[in-house]
Formats: structure tokens, C-alpha cells, sequence
């Protein structure tokens, strides 16, 4: 039953939806790294939550 | 909460909308602890709960994005502005790329850990460090060192309102509407701000950041402007408080609370009350309900301050309040010569500071 209701989630829109959001990385330091290797620039968000 | 809404319109940003197209061509990272960052690299406002940086993988910053002003959080966040900032951003990393973009010296680094108040009252209680934080305990620190610079540190950011402008803000820094120093200036709608004192900007939290390091004792600076496709340099002559904010949404905890906020005087109602006209006579216009209880002052709204310690007339300030938060430290008193219903008194007041929760 888990597994199906687990099947249905991730087949739903829902789920197909979300897969096409931007990837974000919470790592500033893994950020560094990536760019280094993708030659991409970064875009840094501080996000103060409390 | 400040920025919510902005903050999920970008981090859920649909892959294959005109933000996400753009964002897929960088390599995107949101951070929530500020405990291990780099806050001489990334200075900035901290009073400012979402910001953003485009930068390089040598750390090299390219431009800001965010700031905001003293009456909502949200004035400068717009989806479109983004998108044109990191569009500009990009063309900024092929010329990085190519060698040709110039560098700037690298601020010493600095970190949280390294300021003793925050580790006394934010790490050794494991509690989060706050942006905010950052700021109110660099002030502390500064007002305890006897070098805090009121006019900088406390009045931060400066509003670009204050001398006319007024950015139609989804285009970056397309001006809308002009007013004051900048109109006189000749600043017009439609012009596109490039540069500020000489350095380019890209976006209002640039414009922001940098008009925050202009002297406070200038008395002009020069804002570079694109007029349909033709470079000027624009000499905005500042008028007088050009650097005054309402420091009301800020926890600095440093400025003197005064429990009362007040409008000065016209030139003829100072002469009819018998006052300097360039003194700093204003009436009292709103007294917080807790005044009584924490004993600041027994002033009512429609009096008049007249004089601080005998003192009518200040080069900074036009209010009392503006001169009780510039040259009182918080705890002190003062002695306030008010009009009442035609009679002169004295009142004492007893300046506080505010107390926050970590």
C-alpha cells in the first residue's frame, strides 16, 4: 500500500511539477566548487528565517 | 515575515519561466546561517532579512540585489528587475571569463565568530545568528569602543526618495519620476542610472550599498546616467538630512529611545512662538502607551521642544528627537524646554535602550 501510494505521488503532476524548479545548493562552499568546474557564475541568497 | 513571497517566487521559480532560464545558467545557493560567512566580504545592511550576491568562484562580487527601505522590506524585490540584473550579470562573467573585467582590492575577511559580543550572547547559548544580529552587535561593539559614527552606523542606507528618486522599479534602475535635488540636477524620467561617485551599478541594492559609503558630510555626489543610448554624468547637490532615515523598523538598540515622535516647526510658527527659526522647535506628535510606565518623560502630544540642555539650534538636527538620538547615548537624560498650551516648562527625559531578546 506505501508503495503504490509512493508510485502515485511521484507520478502525479505534483511530483513532475517540482522536478522542473531551479536547483538551489545549501552549501556556499560546494557553490564555489561547482562554479569552479562549470565555469558558471553564482548567485548567493542570505535568507534570514528567524 | 520580511521577503517571504519574494524569497519562494525565486527558489520555486519554474524551470522554463523567463527567471528560471536564466537562473539554470548559474549555479544557485540559498544560505539560512550566517554563523560561517564571510561578513567583511559580504558586508552589507544586515537589517535586510533576504540579499543576494552574483559573484564568480574566485568570490569576485559583480553586483547585489536587494536592500530596502524604511517603510516595507518588499519596495525593491521585483521578479522582472531580478532577471535583468542576472542577465546583466552573466554578461559581466563572459567578459570575467575573457580577463577583461576589472578587479577591485578584496575586503579582509571578517567572521561572526570573531565578534566577542555575538559569541558571548549568540554562539555560547546556541542560538541562531541572525542577520540583523550581525549589525546591532557591530554597533554595540562600536558604541563601546567609543568610535560609533551615528550619522554612518546608525542611519544606514540612505533613501534615494530623499533627493527625488523614484525607480520604476520591475526595469532595474530605469528612473520613473523625478523630484528635488536630482530633478534640479536634471535627472529625468527614463534615464537608466549607471554608476554612483564614479563606480557602475547594476541594481538598486548596488545603488543602495554604495550611496551607504558616501560621506555624510558631502555635500554632493555624481550619479552616471544612460539617455537613450548616451553616457552623462549627472553632480546632485544634497540637501540638508540627505542621510536621515526612520531607524524605526531597525533593532540597533544603540540610539537613544526617546518615546515620542515629533514634526518640526514652520519658519512663522517658530517667529509667532516667539523661537530661532533655524532652531529645532518641533511638536510632539505620537507618545508610545508604555511611556508612563517606564518613566521616559511626562510630555503630551501637541507640546512643543523648544530647547535640549539649553540648547535651540543644532547644524544636523531639525527636531529635538533627531538631537536627543544624535548627541545623547541611550540611558542619558536630559532637561527639554517645552511650550505648553502658551506657558514655557522644563520636563527631564530619560533616554533608555532597547532591550532585545538575544
Amino acid at each position: 500500500m506505501i508503495r503504490l501510494i509512493a508510485l502515485i505521488a511521484f507520478l502525479s503532476p505534483v511530483a513532475f511539477a517540482q522536478e522542473q524548479l531551479t536547483d538551489w545548493l545549501s552549501d556556499y562552499r560546494e557553490a564555489l566548487k561547482v562554479a569552479k568546474q562549470t565555469s558558471k557564475p553564482i548567485l548567493l541568497e542570505f535568507r534570514c528565517e528567524a | 515575515m520580511e521577503g517571504r513571497e519574494f524569497d519562494a517566487q525565486v527558489v520555486l521559480s519554474p524551470k522554463d519561466s523567463p527567471l528560471g532560464q536564466v537562473l539554470d545558467r548559474y549555479v544557485c545557493v540559498r544560505v539560512v546561517r550566517m554563523d560561517d560567512v564571510n561578513i567583511g566580504l559580504f558586508d552589507r545592511d544586515w537589517n535586510n532579512a533576504i540579499y543576494f550576491f552574483v559573484l564568480n568562484a574566485d568570490e569576485q562580487i559583480y553586483m547585489r540585489y536587494g536592500g530596502r527601505e524604511s517603510e516595507s522590506p518588499d519596495t525593491y524585490n521585483s521578479l522582472d528587475s531580478l532577471r535583468i540584473a542576472l542577465e546583466q550579470g552573466l554578461a559581466l562573467h563572459q567578459k570575467y571569463l575573457g580577463g577583461s573585467l576589472p578587479t577591485e582590492p578584496r575586503p579582509k575577511p571578517r567572521f561572526p565568530r570573531e565578534m566577542p559580543l555575538l559569541v558571548a550572547r549568540t554562539f555560547a547559548q546556541n542560538q541562531c545568528v541572525e542577520c540583523h544580529l550581525i549589525g546591532d552587535f557591530q554597533n554595540i561593539q562600536r558604541d563601546r569602543d567609543g568610535v560609533l559614527d551615528k550619522l554612518t552606523h546608525l542611519y544606514r542606507s540612505p533613501d534615494i526618495k530623499t533627493i527625488g528618486i523614484f525607480l520604476d522599479v520591475p526595469k532595474g534602475l530605469v528612473v520613473k519620476q523625478t523630484t528635488g535635488a536630482v530633478a534640479a540636477a536634471g535627472l529625468k524620467p527614463g534615464d537608466r542610472i549607471t554608476s554612483w561617485n564614479g563606480v557602475p551599478v547594476w541594481t538598486f541594492g548596488d545603488v543602495q550599498y554604495r550611496y551607504d559609503k558616501v560621506d555624510r558630510h558631502a555635500k554632493s555626489i555624481k550619479i552616471g546616467i544612460d539617455r537613450g543610448g548616451h553616457a552623462t554624468e549627472l553632480t546632485v547637490e544634497l540637501p540638508p538630512r540627505w542621510w536621515w532615515t526612520d531607524l524605526r523598523f531597525r533593532q540597533s538598540s544603540v540610539e537613544p529611545r526617546t518615546d515620542f515622535e515629533d514634526r518640526p516647526l514652520t519658519a512663522d510658527q517658530k517667529q509667532r512662538l516667539g523661537l530661532k527659526t533655524d532652531g529645532f522647535a518641533s511638536e510632539v506628535k505620537y507618545i508610545p502607551q508604555m511611556t508612563k510606565v517606564r518613566g521616559t518623560h511626562d510630555l503630551r502630544v501637541g507640546d512643543v521642544v523648544a530647547a535640549v540642555n539649553g540648547v535651540e539650534s543644532d547644524a544636523l538636527a531639525n527636531t529635538a528627537d533627531l538631537y536627543l538620538k544624535l548627541y545623547l547615548k541611550a540611558g542619558e537624560s536630559a532637561k527639554l524646554d517645552v511650550i505648553r498650551a502658551g506657558k514655557r516648562i522644563t520636563l527631564p527625559i530619560h533616554t533608555y535602550s532597547l532591550s532585545f531578546r538575544k
